[in-house]
C-alpha cells in the first residue's frame, strides 16, 4: 500500500509525543461524539469489535492494513465469525458500497480538539475512512500531541505532496434546524481503539 | 444579478415577516457568542493570536505576486495544471472547456463561494452538465432555487416541513419531515452522485504557497468524497486564500471553526497536494490512476485590493461568518436582503465592492450601523465599519450625494440657520407632542421616518440655559470647554446642565462658546468631507475664542468625531495644526470625572443604602469599542450610595439607533431595540443608564413605548443628582 512517508517517525522530533496527553485528548474526542476504547494490547480490540458486529449485524468489512491492525489479528478473528473482510486495494474499491465497517490506522492525535492525523495517500484509506457508516482508527495511545500548532509542525517536517486528513469525530450536519444530525455524508460513528503496547504506530 | 429598481425596504419588510427565518436567527444570536467563548477558553491568548493570524496575512498580501508565482511553480512541479483567471468569465470559460474535452456529464461540488461568486452552476447547467452541491443545506437551496441565507447555515431560513416539501418534489415521493430520515435521505441520494461524477469541484479554505496544497475543512465529509471518488478535480481559490507555509495554517485552523459554528475542530480537515491516487474502472476492474488535477487562482478584483493600501486589509478575512454571528442587522434579516451577492453583512458589502464594483456597494452598505460589534470577534482584525466608511467616502467621491441629502447638509453646515429650524421645531412640533416624545421628527428627518416615538426637541435648548447654571467658580483648578453636541443642545438640555453642575462641583469653571454646532458625524458618516470640514471649522473657531486647556464632551460620537478633525485636512496644513490642537484637548466626560474623582478620592464603590435603586448600565457602541471606555461610567454608578448596579445580557450590544440608521431603518431598529429591552427587563432594574445621547434618544423612546415605569438616565444626570443630595 502506497504510504507518504515509510519512516515517519524519522521526521517527528523527540518528545512531541506526550502520554500525559492521553485523558484530554480522549475527553475532547468523546465531546465531538467519537467512540474511544483504550486497550493495553492490540489483540484486546478483537473483543470490543466484535462486540459492535453482532450488536449491529455488520456482514462485511474493508480494511486496510497497519501495524497495529496486523498485531490485533483482528481481521482473521471477523472472518473466523463469519464476516466477509476485504484488504486488498481493488477489492476494497469494488466492496466499499455496501461495507459496514472501514478499519485503518492513524498516525497520532491531536488533544486540544480530539482529531487524529491520518496519511491518507493510499485511496484504500480513503476510501474505508469516508465511505462505510462506521470506522475504525487504530492509534498509538502515546502518539498525542498538544494542539494544532504542533500537529502542523509534524506535517511540516514530511509533507510535501500527498493527502492527509485530520477526522474529528463522526461526520455531522446541523443544516437543518441547526438540529446536530449525524452521519450526513461520511461515517456516523467514529470508533477509536488506542493501544498502550506493540508496534510503535498505527499509522496507514 | 441586481436591477437598479431594487427595493431594499420592501426586500427588508418581506425578511422581517419571515418568521422561520426571524426565529432561527434571533435563536443563533442569542447562543452563538456563548458558545463562541467557550470555544475559544482552551487558548490561551486568544488576542495573541488573532494578531498573529492578521500578521500572517498581512505579510501574505504584501507579497502576494510572490506568493502566486510559489503556490503555481510548487503545484505545476507535482503535475497540478494551474490557470489564473482574471475574470468570472475567464474561469466559467476554462471549466466548460475542460468539461468538453474530457467528455464530463456530471459534476460533485463541496462548498466554493468563489463558484458562487461568479455563477459557475447556471453556466454549466446551461451547457448540459448536471452539477450537484453536496454540501447538505447548498443542496436543500439549489432544490429550492434559493440563494444561501447564511455564510455557514446556507438554509437557515427554512424549517423542516418546507424541506421535506423540496425533498419529496425532487424524488417525487412523500418524504417526512423527520430531520434525521432526512438527513439518511440526503446521503443515499447524494452518494450515487458522488459514485457517478465525472468531475469534482472545491473550494479551498487556504492555499500553501510552499507546496502547492490546498486545505479544505467541512463538517459532513462532503470534501473528502468530491477529491477521491472522481477522477478530476477542479480547485476553485482567489489570491486571498494563499498562506506562505504549512505552519502558517496554525491560527487559520485553531480560529476558524471556533469562530464559525464554535468547534474546536471540524470533523474533517483536509491537505492536498499533487496528483493523488484514484480507483478507476477499466476492464470491468478497479485499478489505481493518478486524478488530474486543475487550481483555478481568481482574481475577479481581489488583486485590485491587493494593490490598494487601506483595502488589502480584507485579505485577513478566512470566511469564518463570525462578523455575521454578532452583526445586529444580519440577526434580523439574514443573508438574502444582501443584494443576491455570495458575500453578505459588512464584510461583503466591502468584498462586492471589488467583486462586483461599486454600485452593488451602494445597494446595501447602509445596512452596517457601525457598531463595531464585529471587530471584537473578527479572527483576523479586520476594522469592517472602518473599511465601509472608507468605501462610502470613495462613493461620495464618485458619484456625490443625493439631492435631498446634499440640501440637507447645506443646511447643518450654516449653524445659525440649523439652529433657527431646531427651534423652529421645538414649536412646530407642538401638536404632536405626547409624554415629551413626538412621533415624527422635525424637518431634515421628517421625511425619513414613520411610526416612530423619538424624543422631541427641548422648548429651551442648552444654549439658552447656560445663565441659570454656569458659575463662576473662585480659584478654579481647570478652565474647561464644554461641547454639547447637537442632541444634547436640542433634545437633552437637562443633561447638558447637568454635565457642567458635575464639572463645577470638581472646581472647575467651564465655558460654553456660543459658536459651536453639529459635530459633523451624521454628515461624514455619509462620506460628505466636505459639508464636514466646514463644520469642523466652525466648531475649531469657536473653541479657540474660549481659550480653554480641556474640552469635554459627553457623546462618544462627538469625540471620535472631534479626534478625526485632523485628518479631514491632509491638504491644508494651517487648519490641520488647528484641527490638531482641538482635537489633542477633547476628553469624554465618563473618563475625565472617574480620572478627577479618583484623584480626589470619590471614586471608591460606595456601599448602596437601604433604598438605593438598582441601575443598569447600556455600554453605547462607540464609547466602549471606539474609545474604549466601559469600566469608568460602571465605577461611576457605584460610586454612588444611592444606586446599585446591576448587570443586563449582552450590555453592549447594539441599541439600534446609530446615528441616522434608526430613522432611516426604522423597521430594523425597533426589533433590535426590543430585544435591548428584554434584557434591560429581565435585570429588574429601574433606571438605565448611560452615557451617549444617541442610544439615550433610542432608549428612552424604548422606555415610553414598552416599559414606562423605567427611567433613562446619562451618567451626568446620576453623578448631578447626587451633588444636590
Amino acid at each position: 500500500m502506497r504510504r507518504y512517508c515509510d519512516n515517519r517517525q524519522g521526521t517527528i522530533p523527540p518528545g512531541v509525543f506526550d502520554s500525559h496527553l492521553y485523558d484530554e485528548f480522549e475527553l475532547r474526542a468523546k465531546a465531538v461524539s467519537a467512540e474511544v476504547f483504550r486497550v493495553t494490547r492490540a489483540d484486546e480490540a478483537i473483543n470490543i469489535i466484535l462486540a459492535i458486529v453482532n450488536d449491529t449485524g455488520v456482514k462485511t468489512v474493508a480494511s486496510v492494513s497497519c501495524p497495529l491492525i496486523e498485531a490485533s489479528g483482528i481481521v482473521d478473528a471477523l472472518k473466523g465469525n463469519g464476516v466477509a473482510v476485504y484488504t486488498e486495494q481493488a477489492r476494497i474499491a469494488e466492496h466499499i458500497g455496501v461495507a459496514d465497517i472501514g478499519m485503518s490506522g492513524v498516525a497520532f492525535g491531536i488533544a486540544e480538539c480530539g482529531s487524529v492525523c491520518q496519511d491518507a495517500l493510499a485511496v484504500e484509506t480513503r476510501l474505508v475512512s469516508s465511505l462505510p457508516p462506521l470506522h475504525i482508527a487504530f492509534m498509538k495511545s502515546r502518539n498525542i500531541v498538544p494542539g494544532i500548532e504542533e500537529a502542523l509542525e509534524i506535517i511540516s517536517g514530511f509533507f510535501t505532496a500527498g493527502y492527509v486528513s485530520w477526522i474529528t469525530g463522526p461526520s455531522r450536519t446541523a443544516d437543518i434546524e441547526r438540529v446536530l444530525t449525524i452521519g450526513v455524508h461520511g461515517p456516523a460513528r467514529l470508533v477509536i481503539i488506542a493501544v498502550d503496547e506493540g508496534p510503535d504506530e498505527g499509522a496507514a | 444579478m441586481m436591477s437598479n429598481r431594487r427595493n431594499l425596504k420592501r426586500e427588508i419588510h418581506e425578511k422581517l415577516n419571515d418568521h422561520v427565518l426571524r426565529d432561527a436567527l434571533a435563536r443563533f444570536a442569542e447562543v452563538y457568542p456563548g458558545a463562541r467563548e467557550k470555544a475559544l477558553e482552551g487558548i490561551e491568548d486568544v488576542e495573541g493570536l488573532r494578531q498573529r493570524l492578521r500578521d500572517m496575512k498581512r505579510d501574505a498580501v504584501a507579497r502576494i505576486d510572490e506568493l502566486a508565482d510559489k503556490f503555481e511553480a510548487e503545484a505545476t512541479k507535482r503535475g497540478i495544471t494551474v490557470f489564473r483567471a482574471k475574470t468570472g468569465e475567464d474561469l466559467k470559460q476554462y471549466i466548460l472547456d475542460l468539461c468538453r474535452n474530457r467528455g464530463v456529464k456530471g459534476v460533485v461540488k463541496s462548498k466554493s463561494m468563489a463558484s458562487e461568486e461568479v455563477d459557475l452552476n447556471p453556466a454549466l447547467e446551461e451547457a448540459g452538465i448536471g452539477v450537484t452541491e453536496t454540501d447538505l443545506g447548498e443542496w436543500i437551496i439549489s432544490l429550492a432555487g434559493h440563494k444561501p441565507s447564511h455564510m455557514v447555515m446556507p438554509a437557515i431560513h427554512l424549517n423542516r416541513y418546507q424541506v421535506s416539501e423540496y425533498f419529496s418534489g425532487e424524488l417525487e415521493t412523500a418524504i417526512e419531515p423527520d430531520i434525521a430520515f432526512m438527513v439518511q435521505t440526503a446521503r443515499v441520494t447524494l452518494r450515487e452522485k458522488f459514485l457517478r461524477a465525472d468531475m469534482g469541484i472545491t473550494g479551498a479554505n487556504f492555499g500553501i504557497a510552499e507546496n502547492g496544497a490546498v486545505g479544505l475543512l467541512t463538517n459532513e465529509g462532503n470534501a473528502r468524497l468530491v477529491t477521491t471518488l472522481p477522477p478530476i478535480h477542479v480547485v476553485i481559490i482567489g489570491y486571498e486564500k494563499l498562506i506562505p507555509t504549512v505552519r502558517d495554517a496554525a491560527p487559520i485552523l485553531r480560529l476558524l471553526p471556533r469562530g464559525a459554528t464554535a468547534q474546536l475542530m471540524t470533523s474533517y480537515m483536509s491537505l492536498i497536494s499533487g496528483r493523488t491516487p484514484v480507483m478507476v474502472k477499466r476492464n470491468g476492474g478497479w485499478v489505481e490512476g493518478e486524478k488530474e488535477v486543475h487550481y483555478i487562482l481568481l482574481d475577479n478584483g481581489r488583486l485590485a485590493a491587493a494593490r490598494d493600501d487601506t483595502f488589502r486589509e480584507i485579505y485577513q478575512c478566512i470566511r469564518c461568518g463570525s462578523c455575521l454571528n454578532v452583526c445586529p442587522v444580519y440577526a434580523l434579516v439574514g443573508g438574502h436582503v444582501y443584494g443576491g451577492h455570495t458575500y453578505a453583512g459588512g464584510i461583503g458589502a466591502i468584498l462586492t465592492a471589488f467583486m462586483s464594483g461599486m454600485k452593488a456597494f451602494e445597494e446595501f452598505n447602509e445596512l452596517c450601523i457601525g457598531c463595531r460589534r464585529c471587530t471584537t470577534v473578527c479572527p483576523g482584525m479586520i476594522d469592517i465599519p472602518g473599511l465601509i466608511e472608507e468605501l462610502r467616502l470613495r462613493s461620495v467621491k464618485e458619484h456625490g450625494l443625493p439631492f435631498l441629502m446634499n440640501k440637507i447638509f447645506d443646511v447643518m453646515t450654516n449653524r445659525r440657520l440649523f439652529h433657527g429650524l431646531l427651534r423652529a421645531a421645538s414649536v412646530a412640533q407642538k401638536p404632536f407632542t405626547s409624554a415629551g416624545l413626538v412621533r415624527h421628527l422635525p424637518l431634515f428627518l421628517a421625511g425619513m421616518t414613520k411610526d416612530r416615538s423619538l424624543p422631541s426637541i427641548a422648548n429651551v435648548p442648552l444654549r439658552d440655559r447656560l445663565d441659570n447654571v454656569i458659575k463662576k467658580i473662585d480659584n478654579p483648578v481647570q478652565r474647561v470647554g464644554f461641547f454639547s453636541g447637537c442632541t444634547m443642545d436640542f433634545v437633552f438640555p437637562e443633561t447638558g446642565e447637568n454635565v457642567i453642575r458635575v464639572l463645577q462641583d470638581l472646581d472647575m469653571e467651564v465655558a460654553y462658546p456660543d459658536g459651536q454646532g453639529c459635530c459633523g458625524k451624521p454628515v461624514s458618516a455619509t462620506g460628505d468631507v466636505e459639508h464636514a470640514k466646514k463644520i469642523a471649522m466652525n466648531n475649531i473657531e469657536a473653541f479657540e475664542e474660549c481659550d480653554v486647556d480641556v474640552i469635554v464632551c459627553a457623546c462618544p460620537t462627538g469625540v471620535e468625531q472631534i479626534r478625526g478633525y485632523p485628518r479631514l485636512f491632509e491638504d491644508d496644513a494651517q487648519w490641520k495644526g488647528r484641527a490638531q490642537r482641538m482635537a489633542g484637548r477633547i476628553e469624554e466626560f465618563c473618563s475625565f470625572v472617574a480620572r478627577e474623582y479618583e484623584k480626589r478620592g470619590r471614586l471608591e464603590k460606595a456601599s448602596p443604602r437601604p433604598d438605593a435603586v438598582k441601575v443598569t448600565y447600556h455600554d453605547s457602541c462607540h464609547l466602549k469599542r471606539v474609545l474604549g471606555v466601559s469600566e469608568e461610567p460602571r465605577k461611576l454608578i457605584e460610586s454612588v450610595a444611592g444606586c446599585e448596579l446591576v448587570e443586563m445580557k449582552d450590555a453592549d450590544a447594539c441599541c439600534g439607533m446609530s446615528g441616522a440608521f434608526g430613522v432611516t431603518h426604522s423597521n430594523l431598529s425597533i426589533p433590535i431595540l426590543k430585544r435591548k429591552m428584554k434584557h434591560i427587563e429581565e435585570t429588574g432594574a429601574e433606571i438605565v443608564a448611560c452615557a451617549c445621547s444617541g442610544c439615550m434618544v433610542q432608549l428612552r423612546g424604548g422606555i415610553d413605548r414598552l416599559t414606562p415605569d423605567k427611567k433613562m438616565k446619562h451618567i451626568a444626570d446620576i453623578l448631578a443628582e447626587n451633588i444636590i443630595n
